[in-house]
């Protein structure tokens, strides 16, 4: 009992998970206090046992990254209580789609754990999602000059989000496997599909995805240096064909001189990130997610909640966040590192590379240090796709650790058993 | 509550949650640091961690640490690097499969024999298989506590230096190989050829003959049986130093080379394990 207890107190990962329940406990029932609904209140309780949940249960069904999963919770959680501050009913379908994203992180890391990665269903995989990344050019509407989200059964999707997922999980397949010609084709059909749907954001993402896992793989510098200049050319071919990209660069270089149009959204995202200054306005006082008064930003929701945290919380707690983001990163790095076979080793880079290329996009996008493109923050942003593939990338990691963890264990038992040779 | 009320308190909450914040990050560093040095810690006492043995090029002596996946090649990023001139930069690659053993798979217009056949798919080696690429003889040699068939019996490597006379069964088949030539034929099935796979001793002291290429004309190297499948089993002994001076010299490897003792990278280890009595 007397080491239970001491077992405890020792293990680091309690403190941190008391402290983000804390935290998303009194940043709800400020939001309570505030309107005084009782969804609020609920939210003030169910939110920190979601938390609970996705940070324990997964680490009982097998050992996994406890510190990975506090964090990635902690930024769920602050999306919830972002979009519910925004918006009461997306926040309500943010904390659902949150609750959803567990159950898929939970499942495709025993995925990872459990199933052996094989050749036939990494065929079908690549099969399924050239077919389903093809579907929103057919049956597709266009949103913010992108075709690239569908409609099923009343649910609106975007399958590059999925795709995503199955992308990395096929180029570290055939990585490991040196098959680097069909990888080579199969990122490229991807890529040609995405430019297709106009969706660039998305596509500057697979882009990298496919960049690092072909250095990490070969380590070719030539290799790499091919691809960045084929993504130099495909880039200047993309500003000649597309209006809405020579719009983006024009908005990028000067928003000011856009400022009643399509530059609008940045500017209004640079007040609020002035308003907020280092400590924030306080939590329910900003404006900046509204985007019916005054010096509200339009899409606050989705591409621009990173300025509306900076707005309510302080540039101080922008960092904040950004430092967990990287350690996000710093981990999954980690977890490649201590990866035992390439196939994992690829697949946890892959995750790290997704985290950081999406989180620097779009951050880098609202603060003017990059042309905007429509992708959304990990974990935070609106939209249940995202959350449910941001989760997934997380199960990953936790299925590899797991893998890492059960191999130390291969070894200290081999060396248990003298170690030696035969 | 009134809107002033909870405009000074939002404005007190924004200190405390950047406090907890900071908090998280703080903890989060801590922890991340505290892991990786538990981990440095830990891989310390497990230096053969992510490996599974090694394998030994019987001509020179070196042992190399087999991972658990990689390759075999010339080339200078190859897990398993040879230096052959008939190697490929990538010969094959290779993974480990509980419970059946070293998957090797060699790659497109790779030529190489496992256990003295030639290997066109996936093969298996199992402890103590030899793979030849060119004119490269390697031995697999795993680690025990691992899940894979039970191997044919091979002597420690401390006991092979000590120079403990041991013996070794050796298995074969027939088909049609060159260096089979010169092979005594199987009574009734004189227009086949018998080829060994795997290596074996003759009593210490005598002359090598590693390829049993003068095996007719000096019948006195080797005992053979034949069975009734067709399959010859016989026994002989010398040590694996005698094994390797004589693969030098028909290898025409230069004098350097010969006299080389079997290096394994877990001697060291080894030796420390012993001198502590653990």
């Amino acid at each position: 009992m007397e080491r239970k207890k001491q077992r405890a107190r020792s293990d680091p990962g309690r403190a941190m998970l008391l402290t983000v329940m804390v935290f998303f406990f009194l940043g709800f029932f400020l939001l309570a206090i505030k309107d005084g609904s009782w969804q609020c209140f609920v939210l003030s309780v169910l939110v920190p046992a979601i938390v609970f949940f996705g940070t324990t249960v997964i680490s009982r069904l097998f050992p996994s990254d406890k510190l990975l999963l506090a964090l990635t919770n902690f930024l769920c959680a602050l999306g919830v209580l972002m979009l519910y501050r925004i918006s009461p009913t997306r926040g309500m379908t943010q904390a659902l789609n949150y609750g959803v994203g567990v159950v898929c992180m939970i499942l495709s890391a025993m995925l990872v754990r459990y199933m052996p990665k094989t050749k036939t269903l990494t065929i079908l995989m690549m099969i399924g999602s050239l077919g389903f990344l093809t579907l929103p050019i057919l049956i597709g509407t266009e949103t913010n000059g992108a075709k690239n989200w569908m409609s099923v059964g009343g649910y609106s999707m975007q399958p590059s989000e999925i795709v995503k997922l199955a992308l990395l999980w096929c180029l570290a397949y055939m990585l490991s496997q040196r098959k680097y010609i069909l990888s080579i084709l199969f990122g490229g059909a991807c890529l040609l599909i995405l430019m297709l749907q106009k969706d660039l954001g998305t596509a500057l993402l697979y882009y990298a995805l496919c960049l690092v896992l072909l250095y990490a793989s070969t380590g070719s510098l030539l290799l790499v240096g091919t691809g960045l200049a084929g993504g130099a050319g495909a880039a200047v071919v993309g500003y000649q064909m597309f209006a809405h990209v020579k719009a983006r660069l024009a908005i990028w270089q000067d928003p000011w001189q856009y400022t009643q149009g399509a530059g609008l959204q940045i500017v209004r995202s640079f007040v609020a990130i002035a308003n907020g200054g280092l400590w924030g306005v306080g939590l329910g006082l900003g404006n900046a997610g509204n985007s019916t008064r005054a010096g509200g930003i339009p899409e606050a929701y989705n591409d621009f909640i990173f300025p509306v945290i900076l707005h309510e919380f302080g540039t101080i707690f922008g960092l904040i966040v950004l430092g967990m983001y990287l350690f996000i990163v710093i981990r999954a790095v980690m977890i490649a590192r201590r990866s035992r076979t390439v196939f994992y080793g690829l697949l946890a880079i892959g995750c790290a590379t997704l985290i950081a290329v999406q989180t620097f996009v779009i951050i880098g996008g609202n603060i003017k240090l990059i042309p905007l493109t429509g992708v959304t923050l990990p974990f935070i942003s609106y939209g249940g796709t995202s959350m449910v593939s941001s989760l997934c990338v997380i199960g990953f990691l936790q299925g590899i650790a797991s893998r890492n963890a059960a191999g130390v264990d291969e070894d200290r038992a081999l060396a248990m058993e003298g170690g030696g040779l035969r | 509550m009134a809107a002033s009320a909870y405009e000074l308190l939002a404005m007190l909450m924004r200190y405390v949650f950047v406090l907890l914040g900071a908090l998280i990050v703080w903890r989060s560093f801590r922890w991340m640091s505290r892991d990786a040095r538990a981990y440095r810690q830990e891989m310390r006492t497990l230096p053969d961690a992510g490996l599974v043995g090694e394998i030994v090029n019987l001509a020179t002596g070196e042992g190399q640490p087999l991972p658990r996946e990689g390759t075999i090649g010339s080339s200078w990023d190859s897990d398993i690097r040879i230096k052959d001139s008939q190697a490929l930069r990538t010969h094959a690659r290779f993974e480990f499969e509980e419970g059946k053993g070293l998957k090797v798979i060699p790659a497109r217009r790779a030529y190489m024999l496992l256990s003295g056949q030639e290997l066109r798919g996936p093969g298996y080696c199992l402890h103590g298989t030899p793979l030849q690429i060119g004119n490269t003889t390697l031995r697999v040699r795993l680690f025990a506590g691992l899940k894979v068939p039970s191997p044919v019996e091979y002597p420690e490597p401390d006991a092979l230096l000590g120079g403990d006379s041991y013996t070794e069964s050796w298995e074969g088949e027939l088909q049609d190989w060159d260096r089979a030539q010169g092979f005594p034929a199987i009574p009734g099935q004189e227009q086949e050829e018998y080829v060994p796979y795997g290596t074996g001793a003759v009593p210490l002291g005598a002359p090598v003959d590693p390829y049993l290429e003068n095996a007719e004309a000096d019948p006195a190297h080797y005992e053979g049986n034949y069975t009734e499948d067709g399959q010859m089993t016989w026994q002989y002994a010398y040590s694996l130093q005698d094994l390797q001076r004589a693969m030098i010299e028909q290898n025409g490897a230069s004098d350097e080379a010969e006299g080389v003792k079997y290096q394994s990278p877990l001697a060291n280890r080894r030796r420390r394990r012993k001198r502590h009595g653990t």
